[in-house]
């Protein structure tokens, strides 16, 4: 009898194995690729809204501040997605005819909600939480990018549990002072561009309990007065300039972030990595 | 009613094999075991259930197999098939789910967004749940205007914050998706316009209202009142009767036999040291008037604390009941002998002629007597609202005679502003439907159809009317049979008013706009007057003005809404009346005819459900009842005595017939029931009508109650053929044991004591539960941690302990802080949290408030009878009934169990995913999103404390159910393993508010539901590390320890050891 397989055999044999080892890292690779891809997380991805909203246009052209519509980011877990009656403020005023905004109008007009499409679209079994971020000397920009340099949103980051994890597990590489929370260009501290911090002395939120100033306060700083805060409002953005004006003494400066972060980790009593890693930290 | 009518095993089988979830025959119980196990056997020893007790074979059989009512759905070759296709079907969409990305969501923002509006803070309200016993003042918890929550309001001057279950519950009934939606005419959809039309309109054509005649539940609203008088003043002959099935009719004979005028007595517990109950249920729920105070001060003198001396209690009663079980001596006496009992005390002791109490009663009597007497001023007797008037009568003289009005107890005026005795009050109504007097018959939030006494036939009544109107919640068994129906809104959608037990009026204010644009009964009496269109708000608001006394009534308004009570208007004590003489009273309305043979049938409202209002709400027809632990179910309640002189065994079907009308239940041996009655709870067999939960479970005992005797009737218990499967939730609590015990079951020898039951060799040999008298508290204070060294008799010496003790060590870690809790904060050197609870026993009534709390704030599912059956419920937190010693007289210990948040976890190191894991604070957090479903976590655990979504439980359709769900939890999906979380929830909303100021959470920043919910402050949760919060206070305490400390798991949650104050001369 014939042998049924040629010697040639061993060879695709051989391959075979090979072949199969191959197919298995690349599906594995393909995969882990592919749930980490914009096609899964929608990354950079703009959405067919019903207005092409620009953030552009409203805070960088006009300057409007962040919380002019996302009056929650403060004291809730939301932000807040602003009412018809937001937009109708100045557009009843302005662009009263533009076709663009007839989706505004129409529901001024009818008293149905413009059906926006969510961007930053977390899973339902995850509980974020803005105030306590934006409390805690994290930035607008940190997690959803230069806004202000969009003309249609998109989401930035990925914003998957290891981009969560990586800021949870080390946030001083992050932290910047509550001042700067609304500050799109924030960049951290560099030699070129210092900034020098104090404690307030002053216990109360973390808003007031420390100074600080990227010009230099030795050298007659006319700013730093008005950067004085008072002790007794709980939100970032309550500043009353007038009261407070105790001078600190012992500024520190600092020209890189991880210096600026852990200063900032020690005095606005951030967790530690293990305590915001915690599952229950997000998950309930 | 369900009945398994084959009694056939075979039978069973087959018919069990068709579903996918499959129910074992009910082990049969014979008592004649159960009778000889307990032949000589004495001393102290606890047991949860017949069962164990009798060592039934099933029994064994249960032990040893790991979920033994599940494991036949294994074998089955149908519902393997049938798991195998479902199994398939989950894998597919597993495998896709993990394909696909997550859908768009839309974001639908406010047009105008309302004032004051945080979306994601809740918002709390003030108002007042309204019961016929007296309103509950609540605080209602508020997510974007839909209410998600019912606590007790902490600023009133009554409850003080406090809650019960079926305040809790109310939450359920308003999302209930059967409620009535619209307005209906002869059961076609119609409007309320229509009906105002025509009811307004055909009032005018009668003479001064003649043949109006409305039917209403018992009003304890002043506004109502105010109405009725306005519609009485127009249509002088218009009537108003109010009745409900569980009333006030002895209360109120009573109270006018003595004192000439219907009084409502105040008791005032906290200054009570000795309390005797006459059948009085007050630690039950608010079925009994001022619950919620009751039990707080009850709790409050019953703590063995410095500087307070411990109340005692005495309790006599038929139907085992909560605070039975909690007083220092309790006497089982059926219907009969209660009443001649009471007028036995209020004799002075001294037998009466005939009178059939024996001589245990006797002494019993002359103890509480004595002590009453030596106790003069501090002494009080509580009448149960189902006891006759003839208890009620000499519970006033007994007061008297011993000082305690004015000091206990005081008299006010009623709550219900139009106080009546219902029952006759319906007699006549039913007797002026016959003679066709009636022509409109507008029956306000009762059900007669269902409740009516049966003697009554009130139905016969009923068809002979043209016009009859129903104002109900749903569409039940009356709505359906009547012309019209009007759409009830709940309390949380409408305004009115009511007073709370001690007359503070609170204002009902609605949370949510009226789903179904229900209709109150203001407004129905408002059709009848001048203007039809004036609304509840705008008749709630005048009528204030009588009693907002305050010279600037818009801002005194507004506080009342805001406090969510009147300032003011709590009742004062009436000016002592004369009352007559103790001496004999003659049961004059206790006369009981039991026929040769016969059997006292004593009706009862359902602790879970009430009247039968609550019966469609799950929560409530899941949670297992007080004592019974029976749950979507009700039974003929009897002593083991009684049904063994029937020739009964427990789950037989009995057939009960009372006055010629006949029952089939099961029967369930209750220990510590009266021989020679039986107890039936009302408010089950709900016809179709009452919705999707509470249609066709157990038997309407409505159908047996005689209007002459709606508490307690002569009747005869036969023996009928058949089984009736109870589903009794205790057995789910035995899955299995450990080898120790196991093997002290097999081995006698081991057992030297006679504690041959194993929960009942658990409770003691391994000390769950630990007591003391205050005799032996004060010889040795550390009673709960004597036996834990190396000494004769310590815990380490009994069969199943450890052998290391109480204490055990830690395994050595790699880690230096492994078992650390101390960390410090770099800066402030705060030291971390360290979550933990403590519950005192002895303050722990069992009246399940915290169960219901736990439902609604952890959105848990209600999974249903079978389910149940086979022991799936989900409740996060149990309340283990422990009884101890005679099975005829027991005593019992209620033990709420839930997750122990173990630091060194059986769970968590046998989760092959991680899902289980423990936080740097020490909580024990389920991962619902990594659980695979393996269940070996819930194996490991000794507490059995975790729940299986073993199926789909949650309602993830139904639309009105998406309302009521808790935003911060998640909804569980199947396959998940969940339990107690200590509130997690509540724990980072603090946590995330101290930490934006920069400061600790503060001790009582954080409140778990079941803490929140409980009326006795049994329950503390906090920081064990702040030296200065209340739970390391208790934890502090020497009577607090550890259940199952040997096994060193490292609970958590710890209990104080309970401490009770028994009389020597009756010990």
């Amino acid at each position: 009898m014939a042998q049924v397989f040629d010697r040639s055999s061993n060879a695709l044999a051989r391959a075979s194995l090979v072949l199969t080892g191959l197919i298995v890292i690349v599906l594995g690779v393909t995969l882990d690729q592919l749930q980490r891809s914009p096609w899964v997380t929608r990354q950079g991805q703009r959405a067919d809204q019903p207005v092409p909203f620009s953030h552009k246009h409203h805070v960088q052209g006009l300057g409007l501040q962040c919380q002019y519509c996302h009056t929650t980011v403060e004291v809730s877990s939301y932000a807040g997605i602003p009412p018809t009656k937001t937009c109708i403020n100045c557009h009843s005023q302005i662009w009263t005819n533009a076709a663009l905004l007839q989706p505004v109008r129409d529901s001024w007009a009818t008293g149905q909600s413009i059906q926006w499409i969510k961007i930053h679209d977390l899973p339902d079994f995850v509980y974020f939480n803005h105030e306590i971020h934006v409390n805690k000397g994290i930035g607008c920009a940190s997690c959803h990018g230069r806004v202000d340099e969009m003309p249609l949103m998109y989401m930035q980051n990925s914003l998957q549990m290891e981009w969560c994890l990586n800021c949870h597990r080390n946030p001083a590489a992050n932290l910047r002072p509550t001042g700067q929370i609304y500050n799109m260009a924030w960049q951290g501290p560099s030699t070129d561009k210092p900034v020098w911090c104090a404690p307030t002395g002053k216990g109360g939120a973390t808003a007031q309990s420390v100074d600080c100033t990227t010009k230099d306060p030795a050298g007659g700083n006319p700013e730093l007065a008005m950067l004085q805060t008072a002790v007794k409002s709980t939100a970032v953005s309550d500043v009353d300039p007038g009261a407070g004006l105790a001078m600190p003494e012992q500024y520190r400066k600092f020209t890189s972030q991880m210096d600026l972060g852990s200063y900032l980790t020690a005095q606005y009593h951030i967790r530690p990595p293990n305590e915001l890693t915690s599952c229950e930290t997000c998950h309930r | 009613m369900k009945m398994t009518n084959s009694g056939n095993r075979e039978q069973g089988a087959e018919h069990v094999a068709a579903q996918v979830v499959t129910a074992i025959a009910p082990a049969q119980l014979t008592l004649a075991e159960v009778r000889a196990k307990l032949e000589g056997k004495s001393g102290r020893r606890y047991w949860k259930n017949l069962d164990e007790l009798a060592e039934t074979p099933g029994f064994h059989e249960m032990l040893e197999r790991e979920f033994p009512r599940q494991a036949s759905e294994w074998v089955d070759a149908v519902s393997r098939r049938g798991f195998l296709k479902v199994m398939g079907a989950s894998l597919a969409l597993a495998g896709l789910a993990g394909c696909t990305k997550q859908p768009d969501e839309p974001i639908f923002p406010y047009v105008k967004a309302p004032e004051d509006l945080i979306l994601g803070k809740p918002m709390y309200f003030a108002s007042a749940f309204p019961f016929p016993t007296g309103a509950i003042p609540v605080l209602v918890k508020s997510d974007a205007f839909r209410p998600i929550k019912v606590d007790g309001n902490p600023d009133h001057p009554m409850s003080k914050g406090k809650s019960d279950a079926y305040t809790q519950a109310t939450l359920l009934d308003l999302y209930d998706p059967d409620r009535s939606k619209e307005v209906r005419l002869r059961g076609q959809p119609s409007e309320w316009a229509d009906f105002q039309q025509a009811f307004s309109t055909a009032a005018k054509k009668m003479n001064g209202g003649e043949g109006i005649y409305f039917l209403s539940e018992t009003i304890t609203s002043p506004t109502l009142a105010a109405q009725w008088r306005q519609v009485q003043a127009k249509y002088p002959q218009a009537k108003m009767v109010q009745w409900e099935p569980v009333n006030r009719d002895s209360a109120m004979a009573a109270s006018k036999a003595v004192f000439g005028s219907y009084m409502d007595a105040q008791y005032k517990l906290e200054n009570a040291d000795v309390i005797l109950s006459l059948d009085a249920d007050f630690l039950g729920g608010i079925a009994q008037p001022g619950f919620l105070p009751m039990a707080t001060a009850y709790a409050k003198r019953h703590r063995y604390e410095a500087g307070s001396a411990m109340n005692r209690m005495y309790a006599v009663e038929t139907m085992a009941t909560v605070t039975g079980m909690k007083a220092e001596h309790r006497l089982a006496l059926k219907p009969s002998d209660l009443a001649q009992f009471a007028a036995l005390l209020a004799g002075g002791g001294e037998a009466i002629a005939g009178s059939a109490i024996g001589q245990p009663a006797q002494s019993f009597a002359a103890a509480v007597l004595k002590d009453m007497q030596a106790s003069a001023g501090r002494c009080v007797v509580v009448p149960g609202e189902q006891a006759p008037p003839v208890v009620h009568m000499a519970a006033h003289a007994l007061n008297e005679q011993f000082g305690a009005v004015g000091n206990t107890v005081v008299y006010t005026e009623t709550v219900n502003p139009m106080p009546s005795e219902q029952v006759a009050d319906l007699k006549v109504l039913v007797s002026d439907m016959n003679a066709g007097k009636v022509q409109w018959l507008v029956m306000l939030g009762v059900n007669p159809l269902y409740s009516a006494p049966a003697d009554l036939e009130f139905e016969a009544a009923f068809n002979k009317v043209p016009n009859t109107v129903h104002l109900g919640s749903h569409v039940d068994e009356t709505g359906a049979a009547s012309v019209w129906h009007i759409n009830r809104a709940h309390y949380l959608e409408s305004w009115s008013d009511a007073r709370a037990y001690d007359g503070t009026i609170s204002i009902i204010q609605p949370m949510i706009a009226p789903m179904y644009g229900g209709h109150s009964s203001h407004e129905m009496l408002q059709t009848l007057l001048d203007d039809p269109q004036v609304s509840a708000f705008d008749a709630v608001q005048a009528n204030a003005k009588t009693y907002i006394k305050d010279a600037d009534f818009a801002t005194a308004w507004r506080r009342a809404l805001h406090d969510g009570w009147v300032e003011g208007t709590a009742f004062t004590a009436a000016t002592a009346k004369s009352l007559p003489s103790a001496g004999p009273m003659k049961g004059n309305n206790a006369e009981i005819s039991v026929q040769q043979g016969g059997v006292e049938v004593v009706f009862k409202p359902d602790p879970s459900l009430y009247d039968g209002r609550f019966a469609n709400v799950g929560w409530l027809q899941e949670l297992p009842k007080q004592i019974t632990n029976l749950s979507w179910d009700n039974a003929a309640l009897m002593s083991l005595a009684t049904a063994e002189g029937l020739g009964v065994n427990q789950s037989d079907a009995v057939e009960i017939e009372v006055e010629g009308r006949k029952l089939v239940a099961g029967a369930l041996v209750v220990p510590g029931h009266a021989e020679g009655s039986v107890t039936v709870h009302l408010g089950l067999g709900r016809r179709a009508e009452a919705g999707r939960v509470g249609a066709g479970v157990g038997f309407n005992a409505y159908y047996l109650r005689p209007s002459d005797a709606p508490y307690a009737a002569g009747g005869r218990l036969t023996k009928t053929d058949g089984i009736y499967d109870l589903c009794v939730t205790k057995v789910d609590t035995i899955e299995h044991r450990g080898a120790f015990a196991q093997q002290d079951l097999s081995d006698k020898e081991f057992d030297t004591q006679g504690t041959y039951s194993l929960p009942g060799h658990e409770a003691m040999e391994r000390a769950i539960i630990r007591y003391a008298t205050l005799a032996e508290v004060k010889a040795n204070p550390n009673f709960a941690h004597e036996n834990e060294g190396d000494v004769p008799g310590a815990l380490i010496n009994k069969v199943g302990y450890g052998p290391e003790g109480e204490k055990p060590a830690h395994d050595s870690s790699f880690f230096p802080d492994a078992w650390g809790y101390n960390h410090k904060d770099v800066s402030s050197q705060t030291v971390q949290n360290k979550w933990g609870m403590a519950i005192d026993l002895n303050s722990c009534v069992g009246c399940n408030a915290c169960i219901v709390s736990c439902y609604a704030e952890n959105n848990i599912p209600v999974v249903g009878r079978e389910q149940v059956k086979i022991g799936r419920n989900m409740q996060w937190i149990r309340i283990d009934t422990y009884f101890e010693g005679d099975l005829h007289a027991p005593r019992a210990h209620f033990q709420p169990m839930l997750c122990q948040h173990c630091e060194n976890a059986g769970c968590e190191q046998v989760c092959p995913v991680g899902a289980t894991v423990h936080t740097p604070e020490g909580l024990n957090t389920m991962v619902y999103n990594r659980c695979v479903g393996t269940r070996y976590c819930q194996n490991n655990c000794v507490y059995k404390v975790r729940r299986f979504n073993f199926l789909l439980y949650s309602d993830f359709d139904t639309e009105s159910l998406k309302f009521m769900r808790n935003p911060d939890v998640t909804v569980r999906s199947r396959g998940v393993m969940e339990k107690c979380t200590y509130c997690v929830q509540r724990i980072e909303a603090a946590k995330i508010e101290a930490d934006k100021n920069n400061r600790p959470v503060r001790d009582g920043d954080i409140v778990t539901a079941c803490q929140q919910a409980c009326p006795t402050d049994a329950i503390v949760f906090g920081n064990i590390n702040d030296p200065k919060s209340k739970v390391a206070a208790r934890k502090a305490t020497e009577r607090d320890y550890q259940v199952l400390a040997d096994l060193n798991y490292r609970p958590r949650t710890t209990y104080t050891a309970g401490v009770i104050n028994p009389n020597p001369e009756l010990a």
